[in-house]
């Protein structure tokens, strides 16, 4: 569990990080969505106590980070740069982590199967492309067998399989009872997987919701050869029809399979019956609008 | 499964071990001393020379490359992000300054002590004739050896501080070297009254009158002019704990 209250982080006169309050449950996948430049990795650093907050705290299971007599166990991280140097192999580099916990060195090679580097594990980091990068930086955050799993953009350099590799790692871990935050700024990516998202912009938090609450139904759009007779099975009260072209209507205030239903009832032919949601992509740029750091000029 | 003071020293050492530089740079420490000690006990001669001073004619280079080494694998934390992990897993972070210290100190301390050791065996052995030999018997000389290794041990142990004060390899290297090799020269422009004041209280002076087999003019006492450098050492020892702690990462 991570609980973040009313946390602040400020460099001179800029506001990084605005009165920020979140919590992150076990069992669930937080998305921890945002713009870039909105403070998600500021954040993140403050949850384990590499930026100190101007004000504010953060619990990590109930107690402060550098307080907890095993942190690895704690909370494992991966941050958005690299933290490795290049010099060190894979394995030397998860030593160095392990080796101060008292870790054993099965566990180094535990971690670096389950992420499928075992065959460079000998060699330097250095020579590691972005996404192998990656994989060992989530290997060193499964390292301790942590209660709290927080990663920052972790699919960032990953090929496809990769991808998919995270998404289920993650739900997996999720489902063992963990819990599990990872940062994005592209909501298509954290949709698949998040159960919970907490939203910011400019360092203020926008939404903290459910990823089914955050998308709205818009309505069914239906095609047929016959709206008229449509319109007038279907009307009644909560339910709106707009013609939406010749052929074309968008029903709001009932479901696709009434609307199916209702038609065959009436020998009504359809050719297209499509449930509308607002693209969640749209929902998070309609809300992080306002809220956007570094803009292309248009 | 909990962290601990050896653990943490134990990962430190496995940082030290697991880097090919580290080995080549404190391979090259030694080298310097021992081949700077052999071409100087076999060629030079001076009144005040004695054949320690020659066998240790070396330990100026080296200290520089130990105290490059120090401060590499300090600044390194940073310049490579490795911080963020290290300070991730052990997040009181001084443990670490403590653990990087005792490990980079230690481990130039024994290459060294051995280093000054072959230095002066092997400049015996190839000593010019115009200089008395001595034995490890006589006094001071065990001192001087043994003294060799403390000093450049403590070296190592101020390129750490000042690798993890400035966080970057460069600003730390010119420090160190301003500070052991410019300054005295330096402090020999001034007035001769501020200047005869000062400069035995310089660091590598300070430091090097351990390696003296008896104190010529104008410099500290053996083990006094150490005690003064490790001095020096805590100061900046201080400063970087200061900065590790209180900055952000």
């Amino acid at each position: 569990m991570i609980q973040v209250r009313e946390l602040t982080k400020r460099y001179g006169a800029k506001t990084v990080v605005d009165r920020l309050s979140f919590t992150a449950k076990p069992g669930q996948v937080t998305g921890f969505l945002g713009p870039n430049g909105a403070g998600k990795s500021t954040t993140m650093r403050m949850i384990v106590g590499l930026d100190a907050p101007t004000s504010g705290d953060v619990l990590v299971n109930g107690k402060p980070y550098a307080s907890s007599k095993a942190p690895l166990r704690e909370i494992g991280v991966l941050l958005e740069a690299k933290a490795m140097h290049p010099g060190r192999t894979a394995v030397s580099h998860l030593l160095t982590l392990a080796r101060t916990h008292g870790i054993p060195r099965s566990r180094v090679g535990e971690v670096l199967d389950l992420v499928g580097l075992s065959t460079v594990a000998h060699k330097r980091v250095g020579a590691f492309s972005l996404g192998m990068g990656q994989r060992l930086g989530i290997a060193a955050a499964l390292l301790g067998d942590p209660a709290v799993v927080m990663l920052d953009e972790p699919v960032n350099g990953l090929d496809p399989e990769g991808v998919l590799w995270v998404r289920n790692l993650l739900t997996g871990l999720a489902a063992e009872g963990r819990t599990v935050m990872l940062s994005s700024h592209l909501m298509s990516e954290v949709s698949l997987i998040a159960d919970h998202l907490v939203i910011i912009g400019r360092g203020r938090l926008l939404a903290d919701t459910t990823v089914a609450d955050f998308v709205t139904a818009e309505g069914v759009r239906v095609v047929t050869p016959a709206p008229d007779a449509l319109r007038t099975t279907i009307a009644g009260p909560g339910i709106t029809v707009t013609s939406t072209g010749v052929e074309e209507l968008l029903v709001a205030g009932t479901s696709a399979r009434k609307i199916g239903l209702a038609a065959a009832a009436r020998g009504i032919p359809l050719f297209e019956l499509t449930p509308q949601n607002a693209s969640l992509e749209e929902a998070f740029m309609d809300l992080t609008r306002d809220a956007v750091e570094y803009e292309a000029s248009r | 499964m909990k962290i601990t003071p050896g653990g943490v020293v134990a990962a430190e050492w496995t940082k030290f071990s697991s880097l090919r530089s580290t080995w080549i740079t404190t391979g090259i420490s030694a080298l310097l001393l021992i081949a700077f000690g052999m071409i100087a006990s076999a060629s030079l001669s001076g009144d005040n020379l004695t054949s320690i001073d020659l066998a240790l004619s070396g330990s100026a280079l080296a200290a520089l490359s130990v105290g490059v080494l120090g401060a590499l694998l300090g600044a390194s934390e940073y310049t490579t992000g490795m911080i963020r992990a290290t300070l991730t897993a052990v997040p009181r972070r001084l443990p670490v300054l403590w653990s990087k210290s005792l490990v980079a100190g230690a481990a130039a301390f024994v290459t060294m002590t051995i280093g000054a050791f072959v230095a002066f065996a092997v400049g015996s052995a190839v000593l010019n004739d115009k200089v008395a030999g001595l034995g490890l018997g006589d006094d001071g000389v065990l001192r001087a050896l043994v003294g060799a290794g403390l000093y450049l041990g403590l070296v190592a142990v101020l390129g750490v501080a000042l690798g993890m004060l400035v966080r970057s390899s460069a600003g730390a290297i010119a420090i160190l070297a301003g500070a052991l090799l410019i300054v005295p020269g330096l402090a020999a422009l001034l007035p001769d009254s501020i200047s005869e004041a000062i400069t035995p209280y310089l660091p590598s002076n300070a430091g090097s009158a351990v390696m003296a087999l008896t104190p010529a003019d104008g410099t500290l006492a053996p083990w006094a002019g150490l005690v003064v450098f490790a001095g020096y050492v805590i100061v900046t020892l201080a400063a970087a704990a200061y900065r590790l702690k209180r900055n952000d990462a």
